[in-house]
């Protein structure tokens, strides 16, 4: 591993050069928080084209499945009305 | 300022092969793509430390690949982590990232793969079910599989693909669920391409041999969530089956993702799998055509032909599968429930779709149903509204793309500050 990022503030170890959605995934944490919607943010095409993994990095919505995890970044959950 | 180049979005195997195309025509271009190496999603790239996936014959086509792009030096850019967000109608395209920039492309290739196609089915949109595409992007990226049980659900010869790759990686599934009968179809089977069953042998070797069921002539009929375990029901055949699992990933074959040809200045075109879905073999040799044919466009020289007899080839061994693998989707489509999720970015069901009455234009499925209206701009739910419909052809779009063709914080917009600063 080669760093953690926080995770609504929880750290969660990373390899370098993979995914905030590929970390996630191997920590266990499959529910990415809710949307507008009400559906639950998840992964599902895990490429990019679905929308489903959205999350919140610095205030802008980034896919999770697209966004590179950086030893120290900071990701929240989108949350409610946040989309 | 340098003269435009060509954009290419994707550096898959048609978006490099289009690039090597144009760079022996004599055209520069610049392949974007979204991730953070070149290689699309068949020969999408290990992290650094992890070994290398695919048979060896795919890394050599892979590898010569990359020779033929180095070999043409600075006709050829790769710009990784970089998206393509549209071009607009006086031809200025938008590219997000690090870098976010305007430019202006003497033309547009677009070789941006394919989208699986999913069956909606009630439960698809818990999180822990994803496509099998998704589970095969972990496994190679990171050399590791899912953690847990796995199921894999829907139809097509990819469905035993990652199922080998996941036994092989050490987390066979504990099932597959394949709605058709592919061993029923020994004679078609054996007319597909040398390639094809040499393939297809060592995947059902490997599945052997890890003892993993498949369950022909089922499909999932609902996915429920008891605490963190997801259970999925599988029927066909008069019976039923219930398979408790920690993920689950479904796919139902691939369709063209060609996103973002919307009217534009420049000509635009679509190469690989985002023009037909015709898979990998079909990618490279298609990349190539549609390298040379823009380049002769641009040249004002006669436009080869867009079919090749390679290329049909590929195009009847696609054909032969989907008769292999052929199953009653029409009958399942049409006992959907009302509340299973077809649209799942706007959470729209079947329900919400019959609520419109008989016969609704694309404009009223759109404006009044929502469909097609959100975040993915249809792409996992146009194909199931529009056979709901009982439209023909069902892979028509439900309307334009619209730019920017993935929503864009408008950061990003500010961050590739004004269309002409440069080039």
């Amino acid at each position: 591993m080669s760093g953690a990022i926080l995770w609504n503030g929880a750290p969660v170890a990373f390899r370098a050069g993979e995914s905030v959605a590929s970390a996630l995934a191997r920590a266990g944490i499959r529910a990415l928080g809710d949307l507008p919607t009400g559906q639950e943010a998840a992964v599902f095409c895990g490429i990019g084209q679905c929308q489903g993994c959205l999350v919140s990095l610095d205030g802008r919505l980034v896919e999770a499945c697209l966004t590179p995890c950086r030893d120290g970044l900071r990701v929240a959950s989108a949350g409610a009305g946040n989309g | 300022m340098a003269e435009p180049r060509v954009l290419i979005v994707g550096a898959g195997l048609a978006g490099l092969a289009a690039a090597v195309g144009l760079a022996r025509a004599g055209f520069a271009s610049l392949v974007v793509d979204q991730a953070r190496a070149p290689g699309g999603a068949i020969h999408r790239q290990p992290l650094p430390g992890v070994a290398a996936h695919g048979l060896p014959a795919q890394r050599r086509r892979w590898q010569n690949l990359r020779a033929e792009v180095t070999a043409e030096g600075d006709r050829i850019e790769i710009l990784c982590n970089h998206r393509f967000a549209g071009i607009d109608a006086d031809g200025v395209a938008l590219l997000t990232g690090e870098r976010s920039r305007f430019i202006r492309p003497a033309a547009v290739i677009l070789a941006t793969g394919a989208t699986e196609r999913v069956v909606p089915v009630p439960g698809w949109t818990l999180p822990g079910v994803t496509t099998v595409g998704a589970i095969q992007t972990q496994l190679k990226t990171t050399g590791e599989p899912p953690a847990g049980r796995v199921l894999l659900a829907g139809s097509g010869p990819l469905l035993c693909a990652a199922a080998a790759e996941l036994a092989a990686a050490g987390n066979p599934p504990v099932a597959i669920v394949e709605a058709g009968r592919p061993f029923r179809h020994a004679a078609d089977a054996l007319a597909l391409p040398a390639g094809y069953l040499a393939e297809a042998s060592a995947h059902l070797a490997r599945l052997l041999l890890a003892r993993v069921p498949i369950r022909c002539g089922m499909h999932l009929s609902r996915i429920d969530r008891h605490g963190d375990t997801l259970v999925a029901r599988a029927e066909g055949g008069g019976r039923h089956l219930d398979f408790a699992v920690d993920r689950i990933g479904l796919h139902d074959g691939i369709r063209p993702n060609g996103y973002g040809a919307a009217g534009t200045t420049v000509p635009v075109a679509l190469a690989g799998d985002a023009r037909e879905a015709l898979g990998a073999r079909a990618a490279l040799e298609d990349g190539r055509r549609a390298g040379a044919a823009l380049a002769a466009r641009l040249a004002g020289r006669p436009v080869p032909p867009d079919m090749s007899p390679a290329l049909e080839r590929e195009r009847a061994a696609q054909q032969r599968l989907r008769r292999i693998h052929a199953h009653d989707l029409g009958a399942r489509l049409v006992a959907i429930g009302d509340d299973t999720v077809l649209c799942r970015c706007e959470n729209r069901t079947a329900g919400d779709l019959r609520a419109l009455g008989g016969d609704p234009t694309d404009r009223e499925l759109r404006l009044r149903g929502r469909f097609a209206m959100g975040r993915c701009q249809g792409r996992f739910c146009g194909e199931w509204v529009r056979r709901l419909q009982g439209d023909d052809p069902a892979d028509a779009p439900l309307g334009a793309v619209r730019l920017p063709v993935r929503p864009l914080p408008l950061a990003d917009l500010i961050d590739a500050g004004e269309p002409d600063e440069e080039n």
